[in-house]
């Protein structure tokens, strides 16, 4: 059973990778993304972690999706993409994919996962908090400093003085 | 004299009855009864009263009446029938559909107008009967260099989520579809779906109303579940799980309501935005943009957009209940099912039933049932309320309360609740 569910997320998983990045529309190209996503969120249910897959789910399908699609619709694809496409330029892409997947599969099968034992209780998610704010809270405030630093940028750069806003009463 | 069938003879209605019962007895007899014993052959049966339920003993019980309650028991165990109808789909679309009927007849009072009056006898209550048959008789028009696999997927995906919304809700004790330990996460990643479904099928339609309608409920729908996801973490603070059920039992002394006011305020209006509904129903604003971005649908894709829309009504309201009025609990008013029944049957003079497998339902249930419904039931009629009242808001407005002021009330809200936690008054271990 959890093989064949494996084997269904990998296959959804990976093939609409490949679509997100092949569709020539924009918009089925994000919706694939959004099962990329989706699966992904799949293995961690998998995994035992309902936790992060509900993040997964919160975060990149919630938010990070919807964010690029709105994105996508508010352009105009034809102005964006020009195709560039050679057959030297598609081996080596195919070719550096090789690389890496055949780095980190080496990598990972190196890592002793051959060695856990897989009937153990899932984590709970309230050692997954406590690790955070006890071993791990450097950098727990070094990210939320980042991102804080990245909203105020935004913030910064999106302000427009010489706009008048005539509507705003306040 | 009839209009609708001048020929009409009393004996040959009469007549095509018997055909019709003839043939499907017969069709019964010969295909319809060895199916069922091939089918019961192959299928793993139950052990019901320490007896396994071979499809013999399952005929013979379904012959006598009496003796089908257990089987009746066994099966509203198993997962199809909470998904399909008690705490899942087909209870939660009982009370949209009264819902609907009560937010019309409603309105029309508090506006001096009628409302729903001349189908069925009373009060136009067949109403939402007919609109059903209108909408499912209707031709489904697909505009034209619309994008068609978007388009009919939408709606559909859209009833799916608001049913997988249905069935995170618990109603009574140990009667909910799926009880995860994550429920209120997997709450906000539902939740999160909406307004992608809303953005796709207003691009879909290519038409200029649903698609600024569908950016409309883009920038309200993004906007608010901030403080909605916020709104709700004191909760999570002072129970210290994430489970609904768990929330539930929590509150057997106290709801949440009494200490975290604020909290259910934000998550009130909040609901009222993700629902769209008046003073936030810019993304259907009708006087504007015709109907947002349900403009395009018609024929039974609306009826499936507004099946869905007020499944996410009932599932926002019961959620509201759930964390913060205490769900199921309340006091026990439900009467216990009388003993004698039980012990001795059911004597009518000289004969006495005996029905094995009663009571159906455990008193617990009932009662919290009855509580969970009067609760939803009130908070359902809080959200209508405000369509007869509040006019429209504008955009700006909608996202600066958004952003500003129900963001800050929710940071004070989660500090009040970090306080009464750490005081030691509420919370794991606190003194109430």
């Amino acid at each position: 059973m959890a093989d064949a569910v494996f084997l269904a997320l990998s296959v959804i998983t990976i093939g609409s990778a490949i679509a997100a990045l092949e569709m020539r529309s924009l918009i089925y190209g994000s919706i694939a993304l959004m099962g990329t996503l989706g699966g992904i969120a799949g293995f961690f249910l998998l995994l035992d972690s309902p936790f992060v897959a509900m993040f997964q789910l919160v975060v990149y399908v919630g938010s990070i999706a919807v964010l690029i699609l709105f994105t996508v619709m508010l352009v105009k694809r034809e102005l964006i993409f020009k195709k560039v496409e050679d057959k030297r330029r598609k081996f080596a892409g195919i070719g550096l994919m090789l690389v890496f997947i055949i780095a980190l599969g080496s990598v990972i099968m190196d890592s002793g996962i051959k060695s856990i034992t897989t009937d153990e209780p899932a984590v709970d998610f309230r050692n997954i908090g406590a690790d955070f704010l006890t071993y791990y809270w450097p950098a727990l405030i070094l990210m939320a400093l980042i991102l804080a630093g990245s909203v105020t940028g935004a913030l910064v750069l999106a302000r427009r003085e010489d706009v008048n806003n005539e509507q705003r009463t306040d | 004299m009839s209009v609708i069938a001048p020929n009409f003879k009393f004996s040959e209605f009469v007549k095509s009855i018997l055909d019709n019962a003839f043939w499907i007895l017969l069709i019964f007899v010969l295909i319809g009864l060895p199916a069922v014993q091939v089918i019961l052959f192959y299928i793993e049966m139950p052990v019901i009263n320490g007896e396994l339920l071979t499809p013999f003993l399952a005929l013979t019980w379904l012959a006598d009446p009496s003796r089908t309650l257990p089987i009746l028991k066994a099966f509203m165990t198993t997962d199809l029938f909470k998904i399909v109808a008690f705490p899942g789909f087909g209870f939660a679309a009982l009370i949209a559909a009264g819902t609907i009927f009560v937010e019309r007849k409603m309105l029309a009072k508090l506006q001096l107008r009628v409302g729903p009056f001349y189908c069925g006898k009373f009060e136009g209550i067949l109403q939402l009967m007919g609109d059903g048959l209108k909408l499912i008789s209707k031709e489904i028009i697909i505009p034209a260099k619309a994008d068609k696999p978007i388009f009919w997927a939408a709606p559909v995906i859209f009833v799916a989520t608001a049913a997988a919304f249905v069935a995170l809700i618990p109603v009574a004790p140990g009667w909910v579809v799926a009880d995860i330990d994550v429920g209120l996460l997997a709450v906000f990643a539902i939740i999160g779906f909406f307004p992608i479904i809303t953005i796709l099928s207003a691009w879909s339609s290519n038409s200029k109303f649903p698609f600024i309608g569908g950016i409309r409920a883009l920038h309200q729908m993004v906007s608010f579940e901030i403080p909605m996801i916020l709104s709700l973490l004191g909760v999570v603070i002072l129970t210290g799980t994430l489970n609904l059920s768990e929330i539930v039992e929590s509150q057997t002394n106290f709801p949440w309501i009494i200490f975290l006011p604020i909290g259910a305020i934000i998550f009130f209006i909040t609901i009222l935005a993700e629902l769209e509904r008046i003073p936030f129903d810019l993304p259907e604003a009708e006087s504007e943009i015709v109907a947002g971005w349900l403009t395009e649908f018609s024929g039974m894709i609306y009826g499936l957009v507004q099946l869905a829309t007020y499944l996410k009504l009932y599932a926002f309201a019961a959620l509201f209940v759930v964390l913060f009025l205490g769900g199921w609990t309340g006091p026990m008013i439900w009467p216990p099912f009388p003993e004698e029944i039980i012990n001795e049957g059911i004597v009518m003079g000289p004969i006495t039933a005996k029905i094995p497998g009663l009571p159906i339902f455990s008193q617990e249930m009932l009662n919290g049932v009855l509580w969970f419904v009067i609760k939803t039931v009130g908070v359902i009629f809080f959200i209508l309320l405000p369509r007869g009242v509040f006019p429209r808001i504008r955009i700006d407005m909608l996202l600066s309360l958004g952003w500003y002021k129900l963001i800050g009330l929710a940071f004070v809200y989660i500090f009040i609740a970090l306080g009464l936690l750490y005081a030691g008054v509420l919370g794991p271990g606190g003194i109430l």
